[in-house]
């Protein structure tokens, strides 16, 4: 009887508090919030301070990304459609650098004038798609046999994964200048993706390796036995049941790596947190935090939600054709 | 040569002094069926894994399809083997991201260098010698047991083995699935299949087998006809074996 | 000829590796030496010349950049030490409740753990930092004067004063912490069978007492893995300390690194600061796990 009242005093007040806070979000939402900060400055949030005649540039690629996907959520009934999705999405991200950077006719826009939400989507896409391979190839070489490329794998791993990543960005910062020879410059967005590459890479192979450890050894014997060499086997035996049993890891790599290039708004880019930042240093927009984060909290959110829908396609995709753990 | 495996004097100890095969020497035949039994642990899965190099061993020689291998374990000389002997698991052991018409014919791809048609129109005429023509698009887990047992003994069809070997192939299934996989195994024997197979098939050893071999403690107790092992076996511990599993 | 060819390939890639090992390494030492920095510690007795908010041991500009990076990391351990304790509090508590049987705790639960994974850590700080505390105006809580006193200052409770850079990071990282605590929390109940809640509950035993005396220690074997990897987590997050101003080991050596430009050998220190702090954590939940497994077997 009196573990139930303290119960009950436990569900009524948190029920209060949570009702109290509701109470003081709509009190704010209806007297005393100011959405100027947000609604004056949406260009500068979706593309920083990207020249304004070139804006159509950085809108058409968030355009061509949202269109992917939409029809990947959405899932259409064209046949070709199933094959050309996969290097559509591998393809807008190089066109994305293109469309910013320039050239080939279109003015060059420097990487510097390069921002907001765009800059964020393109630091994570980017990141992603370096990332992914170079973590596959740690996560092989973490399992060669080959002892020197085994303990240098591990090594590589292990130290990246005990250091923050903060730590990653800066240096990266400051460093890959000085491993570059002299004369050869490369800016600070490009720094930024190197980082991001080296960090994200080393979790990328630990989740793969988990999934490679849940594979049973019966598989390997089986392929073994058939006469297939090393390389094969893992090419066409393990890594494609290791990555899928990594996949919703992986998933949650991907939205860390999105929510983690808001780091880059320390390190001087100003990618979405960091245009916003520079919004709220201005003067006419003094003291307008909670517009501004709520704001950005809303737009992350949404991504987020966004990203873990497509990449849930993708395990269910997987998963229906290929019940991995039912049956081994 | 009429001999497909020769094995002389073969050992392999485990750890604690124990011995998982003691001492191992026989021949099979080509186009001979051998059955293997022996009660669990008696070494039978490991000779069997001997064969085609998924275990090692730590002295004698050991011949098979003509290349011969020693203990050093030459991974050369295993991969060839492994190129003319197929085997067929407990667990059927199918790759589960991969359709069954996939299972079948990777092997024939990456180790036969095989077009993708000239692979598929053998797998599908394997496919159709076993009875599941229908399942090919499928991917295993939509599959039986009895089902994915006989694509897996398909799968180790499409290198075109001289040999096949069988590690307990019916135990993991339903009692009213193991004849469909008997009977494809039945039909491989009659078209002049090499086969070594560990079961404990009375039935089947009686029928297909040429020759059982008893096992115990990783001794070769005895190598006879199923005639004369069923009804007149010359060992004590093969009658008391044979007692057992008849109950 | 098979094996050949693997040996060639691994032969051909760890020279790939050590040719661009190499090449970066002479880039570094050519460029190290053209601006005549080199590589050595011998800085680290200079005099580091700013000062510092907040230090648990004495600090004045006048000491040295190592005592400066020593009160850095000392300054880490408090607040990682602090946030730990406070997220294991938010984790088992929501965590447990999400195990439970009452749907709108379940839902409200969840709530805050969606909510809290989907938004930056970085903007949740700065969040609480300023949105949460610069911009209070006057005492937050008029009836608690004395007790608990909450302002843009910060927080002060029972005469211990805890800065407002300090609270910020404080409640920001628990707050965080919490969400990815109570899942693992909630996955470690949910591991024990269903029998034992039957169990208890056939015995008569309390829903709480159940869950203290039966469930909790059947559950805490697949909770500890996944609290040690959290809180490793919660150790590096804490270097964001940097956005809400607070002198943590990395704003430390951000600012050292500014002042001095020895940035490889500020980066291998950090290195060998966080390998302690992992050290220090790991092993006492390596600890904390075997006491346990020897408290569980008698």
């Amino acid at each position: 009887m009196f573990s139930n009242l303290i119960n009950s005093l436990v569900v009524i007040s948190i029920v209060f508090i949570f009702l109290f806070s509701l109470l003081l979000v709509f009190k704010w939402l209806l007297f005393s919030s100011q959405w100027g900060v947000v609604t004056q400055n949406l260009p500068l949030y979706a593309f920083g301070v990207f020249p304004v005649d070139q804006r159509w540039r950085p809108c058409l690629w968030l355009l061509i990304l949202a269109f992917l996907s939409i029809v990947t959520i959405f899932k259409p009934r064209w046949s070709w459609f199933g094959k050309v999705l996969p290097i559509a999405w591998v393809g807008v991200i190089p066109l994305g650098v293109g469309l910013l950077s320039g050239g080939l006719g279109l003015l060059p826009v420097e990487s510097r004038h390069w921002g907001g939400f765009t800059l964020t989507i393109l630091l994570m896409s980017c990141s992603a798609l370096l990332a992914f391979p170079l973590g596959i190839m740690f996560a092989i070489g973490r399992q060669s046999k080959l002892p020197l490329i085994k303990y240098f794998s591990a090594l590589y791993i292990d130290a990246l994964r005990a250091v923050p990543l903060i730590s990653i960005l800066f240096f990266g910062q400051l460093l890959i200048p000085l491993f570059l020879p002299l004369g050869v410059e490369i800016n600070r967005v490009s720094r930024a993706v190197i980082s991001f590459t080296l960090f994200v890479a080393a979790y990328i192979a630990e989740d793969i390796r988990g999934g490679w450890q849940a594979i049973p050894n019966s598989q390997l014997e089986a392929s073994k036995a058939l006469g297939l060499s090393q390389a094969q086997t893992i090419r066409f035996i393990i890594l494609p049941q290791a990555l899928t049993i990594a996949l919703p890891a992986l998933t949650n790599q991907a939205i860390g790596l999105l929510q983690n290039t808001s780091l880059m708004s320390i390190l001087g880019l100003v990618e979405l947190l960091g245009i916003s930042r520079s919004i709220l240093a201005n003067p006419v927009f003094i003291g307008r935090y909670i517009e501004v984060y709520v704001w950005l909290a809303g737009i992350y959110w949404v991504i987020c939600t966004v990203m873990a829908l497509l990449l849930r396609q993708l395990e269910e995709k997987v998963s229906i054709q290929r019940r991995i753990r039912k049956n081994v | 040569m009429s001999h497909i495996i020769r094995a002389n004097n073969l050992v392999k100890s485990f750890t604690k002094g124990l011995r998982a095969l003691d001492d191992i020497s026989m021949v099979v035949n080509k186009q001979e069926v051998l059955v293997v039994m022996g009660p669990s642990g008696s070494g039978k899965s490991t000779l069997i894994r001997t064969f085609n190099g998924l275990e090692t061993f730590d002295s004698g020689k050991l011949e098979v399809v003509g290349v011969p291998l020693y203990s050093n374990h030459d991974e050369r000389n295993i991969r060839a083997i492994r190129r003319k002997v197929g085997m067929v698991f407990q667990q059927f052991n199918l790759f589960p991201h991969l359709s069954i018409l996939e299972n079948i014919i990777l092997a024939p791809m990456k180790v036969q260098k095989l077009t993708r048609i000239e692979a598929e129109e053998h797998a599908m005429h394997l496919l159709s010698q076993m009875g599941i023509t229908k399942q090919a698009r499928k991917y295993p887990s939509q599959l039986s047991g009895g089902e994915q047992q006989r694509v897996a003994i398909a799968r180790a069809l499409a290198l075109k083995p001289e040999l096949l070997l069988f590690d307990e192939p019916t135990s993991a299934l339903d009692p009213e699935r193991v004849n469909e996989v008997l009977d494809a195994m039945r039909t491989l024997a009659q078209k002049g299949m090499t086969m070594v197979v560990v079961t404990h098939e009375v039935g089947f050893a009686r029928e297909v087998a040429d020759r059982v071999l008893f096992m115990d403690s990783g001794k070769l107790i005895e190598m006879t006809t199923p005639d004369i092992f069923f009804s007149n076996a010359k060992h004590e511990r093969s009658r008391k074996f044979l007692n057992q599993i008849e109950k | 000829m098979k094996m050949r060819k693997g040996l060639w390939i691994q032969v051909l890639v760890l020279a790939l590796v050590f040719s661009l090992i190499l090449v970066l390494v002479n880039n570094i030492s050519t460029n190290l030496i053209r601006s005549g920095l080199g590589f050595d510690f011998g800085w680290l007795n200079r005099t580091a010349g700013f000062a510092l908010a907040e230090h648990v041991l004495p600090y004045s500009s006048s000491d040295n950049y190592a005592w400066a990076l020593l009160i850095g990391w000392l300054n880490s351990l408090k607040v990682i030490f602090a946030s730990l304790i406070m997220a294991t509090l938010i984790g088992f508590f929501v965590g447990i409740l999400s195990a439970g049987r009452n749907t709108l705790l379940r839902f409200l639960a969840s709530l805050y753990v969606t909510f809290i994974r989907q938004i930056p850590l970085l903007l949740q700080l700065l969040f609480w930092y300023f949105v949460g505390f610069l911009s209070i105006q006057g005492n937050l809580i008029g009836p608690f004067k004395g007790i608990l006193n909450i302002s843009n200052q910060g927080i002060v409770i029972l005469g211990i004063n805890l800065s407002a850079e300090f609270s910020a990071l404080l409640i920001g990282l628990s707050v965080y912490s919490g969400a990815y605590i109570s899942e693992i929390v909630r996955g470690g109940i949910q591991s024990v069978s269903r029998g034992q809640w039957e169990a208890f509950r056939s015995l008569g035993l309390a829903e709480n007492i159940g869950l203290i005396k039966v469930i909790m220690p059947q559950a805490l074997p697949a909770i500890l893995p996944g609290l040690t990897s959290q809180y490793l987590n919660l150790a590096k997050n804490s270097t964001l300390a940097i956005a809400v101003g607070y002198s943590d080991i990395y704003a430390i050596s951000d600012t050292i690194i500014t002042q001095t430009g020895r940035a490889i050998e500020g980066f291998i220190l950090l290195l060998i600061s966080f390998f302690f702090l992992n050290i220090i954590i790991s092993n006492c939940m390596e600890l904390l796990n075997n006491r346990l497994l020897s408290y569980q077997k008698h």
